[in-house]
Parts: structure tokens; sequence; C-alpha cells
């Protein structure tokens, strides 16, 4: 996998978490069944060490993105974009593009395959 | 939701008997090895980076001897549940310094549909509360008797 498209993930991956234990209901949920949350602000700089290994555009990109839709990163399942469920062209799989970050080319969002 | 809805998401597959680990990033690589190997998934890499921030927020070591790492990530299409025990015990930095020797590994993707995830976290952490179930589940000596005496219990 491109470097860069597994730091995004990881990224995506970090925030969902950083955001369910600044919800107050969710993170409600957890302590009742006994999980302590403290280090909520060792996650935030984990957050800023990982936006740091990002190349700039894919930074901006991603943050641009996030923005509009929510959730930049969408996995692809069954050839369909999971954001906007539109096809992803075969060719996209090829070993041509193995190493690439490869974007929806309806709505833009970073392609990621699980 | 019950036990039996619980391990619709488990498998003869996903069931560690005897972790070979004993300090906790080597057992959390242990179960992401065995996670990987019984399912689909292949980002080892993203698993063990989630499931290790998830720890950096607080130990899932939440009763005596049992933990449960969990997290929700792009890596995985679907909820799964992974079991492991450890006979010597793995220090899983629970916050009353004991062993841990159960585990019960939860990787859920971003959406959640209908609460499964949270809801078989609900369910495994409130049935471990039970001392004596526990004790059983260390003893039994594979996966069928392992999930029969969790539904019994």
């Amino acid at each position: 996998m491109n470097p860069q498209l597994q730091v995004l993930v990881a990224l995506q991956d970090l925030e969902q978490m950083i955001k369910d234990a600044e919800d107050q209901e969710k993170a409600h949920q957890l302590e009742e069944m006994g999980f302590n949350l403290g280090g909520l602000d060792g996650l935030k700089k984990a957050k800023e060490d990982l936006e740091a290994k990002l190349d700039p555009r894919h930074r901006n990109y991603y943050r641009r993105l996030k923005q509009r839709f929510g959730h930049a990163v969408v996995p692809v399942i069954g050839n369909l974009c999971m954001g906007c469920f539109s096809n992803i062209p075969s060719s996209f799989t090829s070993v041509t593009h193995e190493n690439k970050i490869l974007h929806c080319e309806n709505c833009g969002r970073i392609l990621y395959w699980p | 939701m019950d036990v039996l809805d619980v391990l619709k998401h488990t498998s003869p597959e996903l069931f560690l008997p005897d972790l070979k680990a004993t300090r906790k990033h080597a057992a959390l690589e242990e179960m992401v090895e065995g996670l990987v190997a019984g399912t689909p998934i292949t980002n080892r890499e993203t698993l063990l980076q989630m499931l290790t921030a998830r720890e950096n927020l607080g130990s899932t070591a939440v009763g005596p001897g049992v933990a449960f790492p969990h997290g929700r990530t792009l890596a995985v299409q679907k909820l799964h549940i992974l079991i492991a025990r450890s006979r010597a015990g793995v220090d899983f930095e629970a916050e009353d310094g004991s062993l841990t020797r159960l585990f019960f590994m939860l990787i859920a993707p971003p959406q959640d549909s209908g609460h499964q995830y949270i809801k078989s976290l609900a369910i495994l952490t409130d049935k471990m509360q039970d001392t004596e179930l526990r004790d059983r589940l260390l003893e039994t000596p594979d996966y069928d008797s392992f999930c029969a005496a969790l539904m019994e219990g």
C-alpha cells in the first residue's frame, strides 16, 4: 500500500476514536462498561504526529474532503465507492495503480481497498 | 441481542487457546496475526496502529484477568471478534496491576450498523463480571466448549 495512504487511513481511524471519546453519550457508555478514557491528550498528540507525516498536498486535500463530506477516505467494496456508491473502474485495481493514491472520479474521496 | 448473536462474529479460526506473548504489545501483535490468519483482513499495520492508539486512550483490561482490546477501522468490512487466552498471563497494564488471562478483541468497520459492535462489547463486559464464568472459560479444552460455557453462563 502507498505509505501516504497508510497514514491517511490511520489518521481517519484516530480521528474517529477521538470523536467517540469526546462524544458524551458514547464516552459514558464505555465508562459504564468499566473503560477508562483518560488518555485523550495523548491521542490528540498522536494525531498531530500523523498529520506531520503527510505531504502538504495530501494533508490539505484530506482536510477539504473531511470538511465537505465528514469522511475523506472511503472503502471500495464490490467495485463501489462507499462514499457516493458510484462504480469504480476495474482499471483502478491494475498493477500500474497499485502504489498510488486514487480518488473516486465522481465524488473525489480517497479510495481504500480493505 | 444476546450472547448467541455475539458469537456469530467469531469462529474456531478466531480462537487462540494459549498466547505465547507475555507483554502487552507482543500480545496485541499475536492477536492481530490471529485475526489476519482467520479472516480476509490483510492490513495488520493499520489494525495494530488502531489498537495501540486505543490502549493509549486507556487500558482495555477492565476486569480482574480480562481485557477487551477494541476499535473501529477502515481496514475491516464487518465486525470480527477474536478470543484469546493466556495461561502464563499478560501484563496488559490493568489498573489493579493483575495479569490478564482472557481476551476478547472486537474490531469493527467505522459504520456500526445496528450498533452490533457496542452492544457486543456491552454484553461481553457484563458477562465477564461473573468470576466463576471467567474461571470456567479459562479451563475449557476447545472453542466449542468455550462457547457453550459462555452461553450457559
